[in-house]
Formats: C-alpha cells, structure tokens, sequence
C-alpha cells in the first residue's frame, strides 16, 4: 500500500511541476499583446482512480488599450484574425500589424493578414478599419478582413507567436467588433498568477511530506516488520 | 531541470527590454523630430504533449501543451506626428503631415530625416546640424537678407537692397510606404532599408506630402506619463517572474532533499 500511495504522490508532484510551468508561461507573457493564457485543471474521469491534468486555453476577453497607432488591431467578441503562413492558415487575435514593403496589410513576421479575397494592399495615405473589419484607404473600399471562429475551442493548438492552428472547420465571426488604434493586453491576471504560485509551492510541499512520511513507513515495514 | 525557470528568465529579459527601450524613448523626449518606439511580444514555440483529443464518452479535451515563455517580436517606431514647437529661427523647417527631409551622407547614400533644424555651410549651402547637405542642394547667396521658405517648400530670398524676393530652390519631401521599415541610423538620421520599400520624392502640400512651417522644429512624439506609467508596469511584470522563478528554484530544491 504505501508502494501505491508514492506513486500517486509522484503523479501528483508532476502535476504541481507542470503547473508550475504553465502559471510561469502566462506570467511571462503578461505584457504581450493578444495573448491567451493556459488552465490547467485535474479531472477525475470514470473507472480511473488518478485525476488527470485537462489544459484549456482561456479564451476570455482581454482588455483593449488605446494606441492610436492606425496599424494597431484588437478583436472584441469571439474571433480570430487569420495570417497566411508558410505553413498553412493560422489563426490570431490581432495585435500590431504593418505594412510590407508591397504594400500589403502583415504581421510582425511579414504574414499577410487575409482578407476575403486573400491579401490586403494597404499602401496609401489614411488606412481606416470599421468595426466590421471592412478596409478602406483614402476613402476607397480595398478589402474585408476576415473574421473567423472555432466550432470547438478545444481543437487550437497553439503555435507560438500569437498564432493558433484550427484543428476544425472555421466558420464567419458573427459577434465580433474590430477596434483600430488599440491592442488587447493578455487576459492573464498578473495579482492571481502570483497567488497561484504561492499555492502550487505550498501544495508541492505538502505533498512531498507525504511522500516523505510514506518513504518512513515502506523502511519501518521493510526493515523492522520481519524482525521477531 | 525545471523548464519554467527558463520561462521565467524569458519573462524578465523581455520586460528588461521594455525598460530598454521605454528608457531610450525618456532619453530623447526633447530630440527634435524624435519618434518613439514601443517593444512588442510574442509568446514562443509551445512544447505538445499531447494532441487534442476525445476521452471516452466525454466531450473534445483540449491539447496539452506546454509554452517555454515570451520574446522579443519586433520593435516598432510609431510615426505620428510630434507637436509644433515656435522657434522664430528662419532656418528652422517642421513638417506637418507625411514625408522625410533628403541629405547628403558621406557615404554617399541618401539620409532620411524629420529634424529640420538647418543651418548653412561655410559656402552657403543648407545643411543639417552635422553638416550633411540638403537633397536637392540648395545655395543661398552670401548677401541674402531675408529667407522666406513656403509652405509648398520654395526658397526665396532678398539681397542687397532689392526688394524683390528671388526663389533660389524648391525643397523635396520623400515617402516611404512603410516608414516604420526604416533603419535608424542615429543623428536623426534613418535610412531606406527592404522594409521600408522604395522613396517617393515629391513637392511638400502635393500627393499627401505634408507642408512644410517655417520657424518651426517638430518635437518628439513621446509622452512622459505614458513612458512613466509603461515603466511601472515592465518593473511590476519583472518582479512577477522573478518570484515565478523563486518558486521554481523552491520545489527543485526540495525535490532534491529527498535523496539521503
């Protein structure tokens, strides 16, 4: 018995690291624009004794800062932007864009940020984007953004960068408000962040007592049980 | 080894970067034509254990995935326009709206720059305050005793005791389709880069140039209580991952106590 309870422990050690890392990753992206950060949950599923740790990205809305900077875009509502990339279409929540050296409307790798009929030419003298994602310059109509969502949240993968891969069909945003000029902070809480650090310490702590009693009581069985 | 120590020190050499760059802009805010920069972030590659999947008779259980912390993604100049600021000095040119004074670098290439703060050379040539020539070349005769420069950029003078003003030049404003592409190349000097694209020369007031004030210098775009209340928030994110980092060291250390 004690045998069992150690590796439990063990398991629930890995947990406490891993989330850990996860409150450190959120953390550490406090001040990047359009960031999503991660959740990490123990679920105990039917049949199985052991909790297993669930990741979910925490689709909650950032709030929007001003910038004034025309290039600047954040999303209100439930949507993603989507960047042409080498590998295939990615998913973003905005953040601040520019212009290529084409003229066209990219990210801060030079990706294209799509529009309904593919890349957007933007090269003029006052870009402006209407809260439906429409483009115009210089008064002129160049292009609608697209706006897009996930059927299923769950299926992104993040890829870094901001970016997040659909893992299903993506479909028209309905719900969505594009704001020019402003960016999205990171929807991650710098004030819980440190709490949850606090209380994954002291958790991991605990736990590592019990192992450490269960190490006692596997030596007392071992070595003074047998003993006549 | 605990990968969220590295997360962590991602975390504080990013918001260290921030104060790099929120200092840079503090140190020029009374730099003629300055434009302030601001550090943008992105989160990097993420570390997938496992793919998104459906456990049994449960709904879609998103992938696990573990992200290694933050980097720098760009530095990015914002060109909006600096506030006017009179001076009464004939030689002294602000920009109002788009577009770039021309010089002369030694090298050879062209400098771009929003600094109008011109004198004249030995031989009476207009030049920057590091002495680089204006593009076109502008001369004004030795005798000239009153410069008038337009609005649309034409230099004319009065010499002698003619009253008539006689234009002697026509300045050039040049454009870039993504200003924020260019290359500081310090002095208040920037230079074309790929980025950047192509110049386009034009006349100032013509085809989105903007026009040109005399006795006038364009202050820097940046705003202190901005910069200041940004430094606060880079210092506060720094200690965070700071902690994040004592955390991490706490549970190695203790994890490894328990090897007698």
């Amino acid at each position: 018995m004690p045998l069992r309870s150690i590796i439990n422990t063990a398991r629930t050690l890995s947990y406490y690291t891993r989330l850990q890392q996860t409150t450190a990753n959120n953390l550490a992206n406090v001040s990047t624009a359009g960031f999503k950060g991660d959740r990490l949950t123990a679920r105990q599923s039917a049949g199985d004794p052991h909790p297993v740790p669930v990741q979910a990205i925490d689709l909650r809305q950032g709030t929007l800062r001003d910038t004034g900077r025309p290039f600047d875009l954040a999303l209100k509502g439930d949507g993603f932007l989507v960047v042409q990339t080498p590998q295939g279409e990615r998913l973003t929540r905005g953040g601040s864009l520019g212009i290529g050296n084409d003229g066209t409307l990219v990210d801060n790798h030079g990706d294209a940020i799509l529009g309904s009929d593919g890349p957007i030419n933007v090269s003029g003298r006052r870009v402006e984007i209407g809260t439906d994602g429409s483009v115009s310059v210089d008064g002129k109509s160049v292009g609608q953004l697209r706006v897009e969502t996930v059927a299923d949240p769950s299926t992104l993968t993040k890829e870094g960068a901001g970016r997040f891969i659909p893992g299903g069909a993506t479909q028209a945003a309905t719900s969505v408000t594009v704001a020019q000029g402003a960016l999205e902070d990171a929807n991650v809480d710098p004030l819980l962040g440190t709490v949850d650090l606090i209380t994954i310490q002291r958790a991991y702590a605990a736990n590592l007592d019990v192992l450490k009693t269960m190490d006692g009581v596997m030596g007392t069985v071992t070595n003074e049980l047998g003993r006549v | 080894m605990n990968p969220g120590l590295r997360t962590s020190a991602s975390g504080m050499i990013a918001q260290q970067k921030m104060v790099d760059v929120i200092a840079n802009n503090l140190a020029n805010v009374n730099t003629t034509g300055f434009k302030r920069s601001r550090a943008n972030f992105e989160d990097v590659l993420y570390e997938t254990v496992q793919g998104p999947r459906t456990s049994a008779g449960d709904a879609t259980v998103g992938p696990m995935q573990i992200g290694h912390g933050v980097r720098l993604a760009a530095v990015t100049r914002i060109h909006g326009q600096g506030g006017p600021e009179q001076t009464g000095r004939p030689l002294d040119l602000a920009i109002e709206g788009e577009g770039f004074f021309q010089v002369q670098l030694p090298s050879g290439d062209t400098g771009y720059t929003r600094d109008g703060s011109f004198t004249l050379s030995d031989s009476g040539q207009l030049v920057t305050n590091s002495g680089a020539a204006l593009v076109p070349n502008i001369v004004i005769p030795p005798d000239a005793t009153n410069i008038t420069i337009s609005e649309s950029g034409s230099v004319s003078v009065t010499s002698g005791k003619n009253a008539q003003s006689v234009e002697v030049g026509k300045l050039e404003l040049a454009r870039f389709v993504n200003p924020a592409g260019m290359l500081s190349l310090g002095g208040n000097l920037y230079g074309e880069t790929v980025a950047s694209g192509q110049p386009t020369t034009g006349v100032p007031q013509e085809d989105g140039f903007g026009r040109l004030l005399q006795g006038t210098l364009e202050s820097s775009n940046v705003e202190v209580v901005q910069e200041m209340t940004d430094m606060i928030a880079a210092q506060r994110a720094y200690e965070i991952n700071s902690r994040a980092i004592r955390a991490a060291e706490d549970m190695m250390s203790s994890i490894s106590d328990l090897i007698r």
